[in-house]
């Protein structure tokens, strides 16, 4: 951890050397390396296909031996997420609330948009703010310390004004995202 | 004719890769439901900390000299207890299996072992002498199976109960199976402070197994 910048360099070039299986490792992927290259230039589908095919089997041998690491870091992930939606922090609620915010006043000045995708976006985005601006003023009048999450979520007010807001943001983002696919798509179909 | 064909596959495509979406849902909506437990679980945990450390606090700062007492009524307290019934009165702990779990107080309607972890209504609480203190889940694959993992413990290991702001700490010295009757018989050292668990057995719909821990 108290490494200089000259001391880590020098971590990293030894690394591949430590052992046969590391030799290995660096062998493999320079030979993937060469083959892509060299792919580049032939076009070849097949190589391709097995190429891609050799990467999803060599993480394939890693999620077997790994087995029950990955199904931790898998569900780690997946909780890490829940924690975000369920109990988020006060700086990623308050990131949420600017990026609603940021949507409502693009969505203010743009033109040549749908009048329907206009007012979805007023409404979740407004919905979203008021009832972050909710969630302020209940922390300001019971003075609750918004920098404990747990101070925050022992109050049952909070905490449903929280999960309220996630769940508008939530269908806020997946509206955008079809949206803008949906939009994508159609523009796509103009040009041909 | 062509584009009639092509119609019908893209339709059916369609409805394939719905069902195959369904299908998904429905396989991880188990797995889903235990991590939004376990989620639930930890916040749980931590303002169930909070209250014991701001306890604490609290009883540091008391200023004896000068006290007054002043009489409250009862009634408002009662509302209360009503109304964060679904707060842990203490923590069970056992870092062998990576357990740590609250416990509501008996009279909650959230003792139950659908939803928690319960106690017995026949249990003494941990700060009881000589007291037994009865705690009862599920094992098994669902998000409800607090105590899945119970059957890898052995004699000796140690497991400890948070309750009013102290830790108890116990030994494992027991563990026996018992057909599921409706009924349990506890085998214990009625001179020394206990903690049982019971659940049911692994693998085996017709046992119950009882843990029983003595104090340290």
């Amino acid at each position: 951890m108290d490494l200089n910048l000259i001391e880590k360099i020098l971590t990293i070039l030894k690394m591949p050397f430590q052992s046969y299986l590391t030799i290995e490792i660096l062998l493999i992927f320079i030979l993937l390396f060469i083959f892509l290259i060299y792919n580049e230039r032939r076009k070849n589908k097949k190589v391709k296909i097995a190429l891609s095919a050799l990467i999803i089997f060599f993480f394939s041998l890693l999620v077997f031996y790994f087995y029950e690491d990955m199904v931790s870091v898998l569900n780690e992930i997946i909780k890490t997420i829940m924690r975000c939606f369920y109990f988020p922090n006060i700086i990623f609620y308050i990131l949420t609330a600017i990026v609603s915010l940021s949507l409502l006043i693009y969505n203010i000045f743009k033109k040549n948009n749908l009048k329907l995708n206009k007012i979805i976006t007023y409404v979740f985005t407004l919905i979203h703010i008021y009832l972050f601006t909710n969630f302020i003023s209940l922390a300001i009048l019971k003075n609750i310390s918004l920098i404990d999450t747990v101070n925050i979520y022992k109050n049952d007010n909070m905490f449903v004004i929280v999960l309220s807001s996630q769940i508008i943001f939530l269908f806020l983002v997946v509206y955008k995202i079809i949206f803008h696919f949906y939009y994508i798509k159609n523009e796509k179909l103009k040009n041909e | 004719m062509q584009r009639k064909s092509k119609n019908i596959k893209s339709q059916l495509f369609k409805v394939g890769f719905f069902f195959l979406i369904i299908g998904i849902l429905v396989l991880i909506s188990l797995p889903l439901k235990k991590l939004k437990g376990e989620v639930f679980e930890e916040m749980r945990l931590d303002i169930f900390e909070a209250n014991i450390n701001k306890d604490n606090t609290t009883i540091n700062n008391v200023n004896t000299e000068n006290l007054t007492v002043i009489e409250e009524a009862e009634e408002p307290k009662e509302e209360e207890d009503k109304k964060v019934s679904y707060s842990y009165i203490g923590q069970l702990s056992i870092p062998k299996i990576n357990l740590k779990k609250g416990f509501v107080s008996k009279e909650s309607k959230y003792n139950s072992i659908e939803y928690n972890i319960a106690i017995a209504n026949e249990a003494d609480y941990p700060d009881v002498p000589m007291g037994n203190f009865i705690l009862m889940a599920h094992s098994g694959n669902a998000y409800i199976s607090f105590f899945d993992k119970l059957y890898k413990l052995e004699i000796g290991d140690e497991a400890s109960v948070s309750y009013n702001a102290n830790t108890y700490r116990y030994r494992l010295t027991n563990i026996y199976n018992q057909a599921k009757t409706g009924t349990v018989a506890i085998y214990r050292n009625k001179n020394i402070k206990t903690l049982t668990l019971i659940t049911c057995t692994h693998n085996d719909d017709y046992n119950q197994t009882i843990y029983i821990f003595e104090e340290i």
